[in-house]
């Protein structure tokens, strides 16, 4: 007899990302990346670092469409973004979990409505607008919720919770969308210390256990350390930087940066 | 706060300072506007003519009529019953109808929930049209449409209640924060679905709000529309005013008094609970 495991068994292999020569020029004429070209392999945790407006953001954006490319080549998994009409568009989002720096919950339902929300590109109009998902679907958003330890919080409202527990749901509705490549815009900027790496170890873990390509933008040079192998720094759009984590030096985050490093550059505890 | 600190503190010479947009002219055109519709609505000519030695001229006309309305006329009350009963049920089903369609209008009108500006201007447009016509305007022409009954005031309420949901709520909307749906859209939902699921959670208070209000509108509305021929007391009011009879008249306002206090409390404790 084969026993059941409780977590949700990888089948999806993990994505990798291709970008060649990419540029974002937004409508104000604000050019956020310059000319990028970087490529990121399946199974890969990825941290991005650069100071604020250096382009972390529209770099993130980019690779699920959330943000258009002007100009370049850019390829995730089987999809080409810059060719993608808006169906493929959404395909391509349904594979790929997104984490926020500000939780993006619905605040007023409860956890579950919220994690179910990572199941929309799998679950047809008609069932969304009845609100009737499919009871497979609950059954994965029960054990997306188990898996970062808050499945008792399952009933509650989402603006009942602490901001950790908040991120934690948003990142339970990540693993719901079971992705091939998770993106985290500061996932840690809004919690304490001790939360901030609590929720850290909870994306080296979906990297880790369930093999999933994970890009993180972060801004603190301890925790791009600690948490993944490689580091991309970004300058004024441009990258500055791309090596494992062991080379990436004070001296060369002063370099990205483009000051001296300083205390307020680490997380500490 | 820039590392070099070559600014002087006091002067804006050093400072690479981007031109404001719009520039000052803007809120000075806006406080010039303001005066002349003043001066114009208070000018002898073009403005609004009111006395108030009417007021002065008439009093004891008035005060007798007020003394009527101080005794209401009681066994006046079971001829009252059906036509009260029928303005609760016109206002009720208006009520229903008018949010059940307000909801997706509104989801529609909101620039967060429906990104598509052509789409949104034409039903933008059609909301305006039908909320600068007044109710008592709708009813009327519905009377001559569909013939004198409740019908043509539940529409005409409809109408009304339409163009007050949908605004209050479409702008409840865009206060919204739109971090919800922007997790709906990385997660691959179509429109449809991100407003149902992430939207929708947010914006159902001020919805039910809206709903709860207009409620206590129609039961005042839907007592006017009468007087055209749409239904409810109205009509009774229009057959005791015509003969003069304001004691039957005050237990009416009294009647339609109870009702409104009666919904306040009602929905008072509905949005409690919503909270
Ligand atoms: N939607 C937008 N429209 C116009 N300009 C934008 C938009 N989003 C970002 N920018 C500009 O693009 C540049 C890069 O912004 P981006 O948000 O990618 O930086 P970031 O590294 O994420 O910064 P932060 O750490 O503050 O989040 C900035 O100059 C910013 O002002
Ligand atoms: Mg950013």
């Amino acid at each position: 007899m084969v026993v059941e495991h409780s977590f949700p068994t990888v089948t999806a292999s993990p994505w990798s990302v291709s970008m060649r020569d990419v540029t974002v020029r937004y409508a104000n004429g604000v050019v956020a990346l310059k000319s990028v070209s970087l490529d990121i392999r399946p199974g890969e945790m990825v941290s991005v670092v650069g100071l604020s407006g250096s382009g972390k953001s529209s770099l993130i954006r980019s690779i699920n469409g959330l943000v258009p490319i002007t100009s370049g080549s850019l390829r995730v998994g089987g999809f080409q973004l810059e060719t993608a009409r808006a169906g493929e568009l959404r395909r391509l989002r349904g594979e790929i979990g997104m984490i926020f720096q500000g939780f993006n919950l619905a605040k007023r339902t409860s956890v579950l409505n919220n994690v179910l929300v990572g199941r929309l590109a799998h679950t047809t109009t008609l069932r969304t607008l009845l609100g009737a998902y499919r009871a497979s679907d609950r059954q994965i958003a029960f054990e997306a919720l188990d898996r970062v330890g808050i499945l008792s919080k399952v009933w509650d409202r989402a603006s009942s919770l602490s901001g950790g527990q908040q991120q934690r749901v948003a990142i339970a509705r990540a693993l719901c969308q079971e992705p091939r490549l998770v993106l985290a815009d500061e996932p840690v900027a809004s919690l304490d210390p001790p939360t901030a790496h609590e929720v850290m170890g909870d994306l080296r873990r979906i990297n880790q256990d369930l093999g999933i390509t994970v890009v993180t933008n972060l801004h603190l040079i301890d925790l791009a350390r600690s948490y993944g192998t490689r580091i991309i720094g970004l300058r004024a759009g441009e990258v500055v930087f791309d090596g494992p984590v062991d080379s990436a030096s004070d001296s060369v985050f002063s370099e990205i940066y483009g000051r001296s490093v300083e205390s307020a550059d680490v997380l500490g505890l | 706060m820039s590392a070099t600190g070559s600014s002087v503190a006091g002067t804006t010479a050093g400072l690479d300072l981007p031109t404001r947009p719009g520039g000052r002219w803007k809120s000075w055109c806006a406080v010039g506007v303001v005066v002349i519709i003043t001066a114009i609505t208070l000018s002898p000519q073009w403005g609004i003519a009111f006395s108030l030695d009417a007021i002065a001229r008439n009093w004891q006309n008035g005060a007798e009529k007020i003394l009527q309305l101080l005794v209401p006329d009681w066994s006046f009350f079971p001829r009252t019953v059906p036509a009260l009963v029928e303005t609760l049920q016109m206002a009720v089903i208006a009520t229903f109808v008018a949010a059940g369609v307000s909801l997706p209008l509104s989801l529609a009108t909101a620039r967060l929930t429906n990104p598509n500006g052509a789409s949104r201007s034409i039903v933008r447009a059609l909301l305006n049209v039908v909320r600068s016509i007044p109710d008592l305007l709708y009813a009327a022409i519905l009377v001559a449409m569909v013939g004198v009954g409740a019908l043509p005031g539940i529409i005409a309420l409809v109408l009304f209640n339409v163009g007050i949901i949908v605004k209050m709520v479409s702008e409840s909307i865009e206060a919204n924060d739109p971090g919800a749906l922007e997790a709906g859209r990385a997660a691959g939902g179509n429109q449809l679905q991100i407003n149902r699921a992430t939207a929708l959670p947010d914006i159902m208070p001020s919805f039910i709000n809206q709903t709860l209000y207009v409620l206590e509108l129609n039961v005042r509305a839907s007592s006017v529309l009468g007087l055209v021929g749409a239904g409810g007391l109205g009509l009774l009011i229009d057959a005791v005013r015509t003969f003069y009879r304001y004691d039957q008249l005050s237990l009416i306002i009294l009647e339609i008094l109870m009702v409104v206090m009666a919904l306040d409390v009602l929905s008072n404790a509905v949005r409690r609970r919503l909270v």
